[in-house]
């Protein structure tokens, strides 16, 4: 016995598909014919067993199916062929003789005259309706590998080809297997002779629509809905011949369908329509209008109505393209369809001031993006009705709506998708002057001002519309509205900074020739006095404007002179004999300190949007500021000074911070210098260069131990160009080191302002982190002997070490945001005042907000941050405070751990925290009982932030654990009478509305009665925004019900 | 619900809102707001103050203007003019004590669109249901259409203040899920 032989009678006897495979191999070691297996399989092929006989089918085709086509020749092909399509009348065989086919179908070799055999015993003996769906599918394949590679042949069958197919494929239900028959149908469709049998395509194919299959949970297949109804759609549009049995039926869907079916159908029907041609569109036109409208004017959502609309486009499309390609056709011959809809949503826009006037606008919108001619023929229908209404006397109160909908009209025809190429103009150019005129009157009145405004912006965004000198009209006009009482709302004001945007991209000639002289006119010399609450409005109206409006260089340039030239007339210092008194002044300073917040915002922007310009204003900008402040500090040393307010003070190092972090490491250099020169060595005229000498009878030294409170306020402008230096920028003194040490003893044991000192903490922090490698004196000796000294040692006043605490973090965080050796040396000092029990929680709170984001050590200022640093510290330490606050003992000292916990955590993203919940849950809520109103904000802060990332699970198991104590804790935290703090408060009900989202109802539901009527006595807070947050969270728990949502 | 539509083409009205110095200041602060300068302490301090904001009449404004109408589910009372902030009014009840009084009275109004509206009542009793819900159980909350703009305005009226009745509504589930969706706002 040779070994295929063997290899076939194991086969039989297992069924292991390690023998086919040894077969295969086998054959191919051999000649490759598969004369061999043939011959072995002999006695089963022909066996009087059924059983035998379908296990030699079998194996057959589970060679062939491993067997590379390409040693098949023709004559095994047409043998294999022969004998597989003889087994097909054989219920015992026709499975694995479908198999076989399937390979054979796909071979090289096979001929036309073969694949006509195939279909045509496949035809003839299979019955689908006696096959699983494994074995349909084969049917399917076998089908759809012909169609795709012996076409011709099977198109050479002619119509009975079809009418057999047709037969095979009706009443198929499985996805799988509808893929292939809509693509054979498709093919059919478009590619043979389907003529006779039209209708029985499309009642094969148009009865799965519309597709409602849902995958089931865990589907191995992947067949999606929507890949069914992309492969149904496509063969519902792949002939003409469909169009007059599709259409009525779409319509019926269309009406009575859900929406997602109204979907489906409308998105089908924007496919279909053009496929199906003119003439059909045409023949359903007002049916098919009347129930696409529907949509339109009552539409179930956004989605449909916007499909419907797309349904309208592309049946004026289908409608009227032809009738436009024909030159004989008039372009105002326009009947039918398009004409009575257009008609209709006119006689419906004779009431702009009724709900259905926005549908009717959106249809002629949809309009302008149809044909050029139905789009010319709408626009002379539509513009002048809304002209014609907006002058109608007896119509003056539906301006506004007019405005509104006319607006619409103008952006749809600005962007209409057509290319009018004949015309060669601007569709709306023949109305422009009309349409200029009456938005230019609606400007003059307040109901209509924001839809003249959002029009002329339309109009102003046409390409090629208005001139230059009709652009300077508009500017005109709306400065007109500005020059008013200035008393408009919100979404005026946001208009019209739009509008002068758009024309600012085209032109910013009009705006800074006219507007902007008119906003600068508006700002006063002097401040209005304490109670002009109404100038005030005006001029903090006017700086908003300004900052938005003046970006762009040139326009920020005028803004810089014309606003420092402001703050020079409020800033002159008082003569020496007149009372300067803070509360006469204070209306002044408020002023200044307005225009400086413009120049900082505006900058920001600026910086942030990378501008070029922004360097020079070192040059332009910072000596002016200097000047103006060292002045003041100089003029007297008691009373109150405007320009030494500190918070003027405080934006105008925003301003250096901003632009000194731009300059390149040169020009950064000699700033250095100048600013050394100013605050240490009493020589200011460097760094206010250009300007009027400073009187030389006072000094300027801000640093030294008796300088006056005014130069003090000014050590920030030092501090925050310091910490915008590049890290190539060496401190220009002797010795980093003791530069650093005497200023930090400056700001602990000096007089300075919290601010101040803050200010000094980040500043050393900041050259910490970029200069470590020159500081070892600095970092290795003064620090630790000053931390012993100031913070460690128990007898000293708990204020003194608090500050040495908050300058200690600062160092601490720009060590370790570098990733620097000594970090941890310095986070373990901290941990050690965890025991002390004046100051842990000071060091608690430092610890926990090392690694917060803050505004100074960036990669704007030029930090030196490693990735991911805030992590790591992050993994080192949670594990050290949990189990400092889980252990036993001493709980002041378990307090400081939760402290760090609930800071720490809140400086982090959720992403870092969320997989530790269930370990951090029950020590946050005993943060939750800590006696600080802050405290427990952080944590509820926490709990907010982390339930976003869970939300999208009911199953959230540390949540729903703890329901019960959250419930009751909220409650406490969320009455007035209980915590003072609103703050908490309201972080208190923000957590109890989002609770019902969190936890399953069968978990919370106890809770609900509760809830429910403790709420009520919040909704009595005396505060309002704890109101409204209380009103949010008990309409959550009414609505929170078991039922199925 | 009844398919025949008792208003379908209502008119829409436009709410503006008008820019105050509260965009630009704290209360009573000549003040720009400084983000950088004003920490979060100073907020809590106005907050933590003792001043009482009592309830007034733009507070209740705000609780029953978006509630969507049940008509015309793309919009809110507040558009469609069914409800307006003039239309809420407080009574001052009467202190024993003398000590300045706290108004626990107040008549919402509403304005149907058409005077044979049926969806009335149900605008009435989305209304009654939000300020049941939001405002505390010490306000006596009457709710009224407008003189003169129903048909039916006095039975009504009756319906809308009607204890009983009002709670025999909200047993109905059906009812209540259509409430609910009202009370949500509008879908759009």
């Amino acid at each position: 016995m040779d070994r295929i032989e063997r290899l076939v009678k194991t086969w039989i006897a297992t069924g292991k598909k390690e023998e086919v495979d040894a077969t295969v191999s086998e054959l191919l070691d051999g000649d490759g014919a598969l004369l061999p297996v043939i011959k072995a399989l002999g006695e089963f092929l022909v066996s009087e067993d059924e059983e035998q006989r379908r296990k030699g089918v079998e194996f057959l085709s589970l060679v062939l199916e491993q067997y590379p086509q390409e040693k098949l020749n023709r004559q095994s092909v047409k043998t294999l062929v022969t004998f597989f399509r003889g087994k097909l009348d054989d219920t015992e065989t026709i499975i694995p003789a479908l198999q076989g086919l399937v390979s054979l179908a796909a071979a090289l070799n096979l001929t036309s005259q073969d694949a006509v055999d195939i279909v045509q015993s496949v035809f003839q003996h299979v019955k689908m309706k006696a096959l699983v769906q494994a074995q349909r599918f084969k049917v399917f394949t076998i089908i759809d590998t012909l169609i795709a590679r012996q076409r011709d042949a099977l198109k050479g069958m002619g119509k009975p080809f079809v009418a057999s197919y047709i037969n095979l494929a009706d009443g198929e239900k499985d996805p799988r297997n509808l893929m292939l028959a809509f693509a054979i149908a498709r093919v059919l469709l478009i590619e043979f002779d389907v003529s006779s049998h039209v209708e029985d395509i499309f009642n094969i194919t148009f009865c799965y629509f519309p597709i409602t299959f849902r995958p089931p949970p865990g589907d191995p297949y992947g067949i999606t809905s929507e890949d069914l109804k992309r492969n149904l759609r496509q063969c519902l549009t792949a002939s003409p011949a469909f169009g007059p049995f599709a259409v009525p039926l779409f319509m019926e869907k269309l009406i009575a369908g859900s929406p997602t079916t109204k979907r489906d159908t409308l998105q089908t029907l924007q496919a279909a329509l053009p496929v199906y041609g003119a003439s059909v569109a045409r023949t359903h036109a007002r049916k098919l209008w009347n129930a696409v409208k529907l949509e339109i004017f009552q539409p179930t959502d956004e989605e449909t109505e916007g499909e419907a609309l797309k349904v309208t486009q592309v049946l004026i499309q289908t409608i009227y393209s032809s009738r436009d390609a024909t030159p004989e056709a008039s372009s105002d011959d326009i009947e039918g369809l398009a004409k009575d809809a257009c008609e209709e949503c006119i006689r419906i826009l004779k009431e702009p001031e009724k709900s259905q006037a926005k549908p009717a606008t959106k249809v002629l919108c949809a309009f302008m993006s149809t044909t050029p001619s139905v789009s010319r023929y709408t626009l002379a229908q539509a513009v002048p009705h809304f002209i014609r209404l907006f002058l109608d006397p007896d119509e003056a109160s539906n301006r506004g709506p007019t405005l509104r909908l006319l607006a619409d009209v103008i952006i749809a025809a600005r962007d209409s998708t057509l290319v009018d190429a004949d015309q060669g103009g601007v569709a709306l150019s023949p109305y422009k002057d009309e349409v200029l005129g009456v938005f230019t009157v609606g400007l003059k009145a307040a109901t209509t001002r924001k839809y003249a405004l959002e029009g002329l912006k339309g109009l102003v965004t046409t390409d090629g519309l208005l001139s230059g000198e009709e652009l300077g009209f508009v500017v005109h006009n709306v400065n007109e509205v500005l020059s008013d009482d200035g008393d408009e709302d919100e979404d005026v004001s946001e208009a019209i900074l739009d509008l002068f945007a758009a024309i600012s991209v085209i032109t910013p000639k009009h705006i800074s020739e006219t507007t902007l002289p008119l906003l600068f006119a508006f700002l006063p010399d002097s401040a209005p006095q304490r109670n002009a609450d109404a100038e005030r409005l005006k001029y903090w109206r006017t700086l908003a404007f300004l900052k938005r409006l003046c970006v762009q260089q040139d326009l920020f340039e005028l803004l810089v002179a014309q606003l420092l030239t402001k703050l020079d007339l409020l800033c002159v210092p008082r003569p020496t004999n007149e009372a300067a008194d803070a509360t006469f002044l204070e209306p002044t300073a408020a002023y200044a300190h307005s225009v400086l917040r413009t120049l900082a915002d505006t900058l920001a922007v600026k910086v942030g949007k990378g501008d070029a310009d922004v360097p020079k204003y070192i040059d332009r900008l910072l000596p002016r500021l200097y000047h103006l402040h060292i002045l003041s500090s100089l003029a007297g040393s008691q009373g109150y000074e405007v320009a030494t307010d500190a918070r003027l003070v405080t934006v105008s190092s925003q301003i250096v911070t901003l632009v000194v972090q731009v300059q390149l490491t040169q020009r950064q250099e000699t700033f250095a210098g100048s600013l050394f020169a100013a605050f240490f060595n009493g020589d200011a005229k460097r760094i206010a260069e250009g300007q009027p000498l400073l009187p030389d009878d006072k000094t300027f030294s801000p640093f030294s131990a008796d300088a006056s409170s005014f130069q003090r306020t000014l050590t920030l402008l030092f501090t925050s160009a310091l910490v915008a230096f590049r890290k190539e920028i060496a401190i220009p003194v002797p010795d980093e080191s003791a530069f650093l040490d005497t200023l930090l003893r400056w700001s602990i044991d000096g007089a300075a302002t919290p601010p101040q000192r803050e200010a000094v903490y980040l500043a050393v922090a900041s050259v910490v982190n970029k200069r470590p490698d020159g500081l070892s004196s600095f970092l290795s000796d003064k620090l630790p002997a000053f931390w012993s000294a100031q913070a460690a040692d128990a007898s000293i006043f708990a204020e003194k070490r608090r500050k040495v605490i908050s300058a200690w973090a600062q160092i601490t965080r720009a060590l370790l945001m570098r990733g620097h050796a000594s970090a941890s040396v310095f986070v373990d000092k901290l941990f050690e005042l965890f025991e002390d029990a004046d100051v842990n929680w000071d060091a608690a709170r430092a610890l926990g907000g090392l690694v917060a984001t803050d505004k100074v050590l960036t990669k704007r200022n030029h930090a030196v941050i490693r990735m991911l640093y805030a992590q790591k510290f992050f993994n080192s330490v949670l594990p050290r405070i949990v189990e400092g606050a889980k252990s036993a003992g001493n709980p002041a000292r378990q307090n400081a751990y939760l402290v760090a916990l609930t800071s720490l955590i809140k400086s982090m993203p959720k992403s870092a925290y969320t997989h530790e919940l269930p370990t951090l849950m029950p020590l946050l809520l005993r943060g939750l009982d800590l006696p600080d109103a802050d405290i427990r904000a952080n944590v509820i802060d926490t709990f907010l932030a982390a339930a976003d990332s869970t939300s999208e699970s009911k199953e959230n198991a540390v949540i729903s654990e703890h329901a019960a104590s959250l419930v009751s804790t909220m409650l406490k935290n969320a009455m007035v009478k209980e915590m003072p703090s609103a703050r908490l408060r309201v972080a208190a009900l923000r957590y109890l509305a989002i609770l019902p989202a969190l936890v399953r109802y069968d978990v919370l539901h106890p809770q609900k009665a509760t809830v429910i009527r403790e709420l009520s006595k919040v909704l009595d807070d005396p505060k309002k925004s704890v109101r409204k947050e209380a009103v949010e969270a008990r309409t959550n728990w009414f609505k929170f019900t078991g039922g199925t949502k | 619900m009844s398919s025949e539509a008792y208003n379908p083409n209502p008119t829409v009205f436009v709410a503006t809102k008008t820019k105050t110095s509260s965009a630009f200041a704290k209360r009573n602060s000549i003040w720009l707001t400084d983000s950088e300068i004003d920490l979060p302490e100073d907020e809590d301090e106005e907050n933590e103050s003792g001043d009482v904001e009592e309830i007034d009449q733009d507070e209740v404004f705000d609780l029953i203007r978006s509630i969507s109408d049940p008509e015309h589910r793309s919009m809110s009372l507040e558009q469609l003019a069914v409800v307006s902030a003039p239309q809420i009014t407080f009574h001052d009840a009467p202190s024993s004590d003398g000590s300045p009084s706290r108004a626990s009275r107040l008549t919402v109004e509403f304005t149907p669109t058409v005077p044979h509206c049926g969806m009335s009542t149900f605008i009435g009793l989305s209304i009654r249901v939000r300020l049941l819900r939001s405002l505390p159980n010490r306000f006596k909350v009457e709710i009224r259409v407008k003189p003169g703009s129903h048909q039916s305005e006095n039975a009504l009226n009756k319906q809308l203040n009607d204890k009983e009745r009002v709670a025999a509504a909200l047993e109905n589930p059906a009812l209540l899920d259509v409430l609910e969706q009202c009370l949500a706002g509008p879908t759009e």
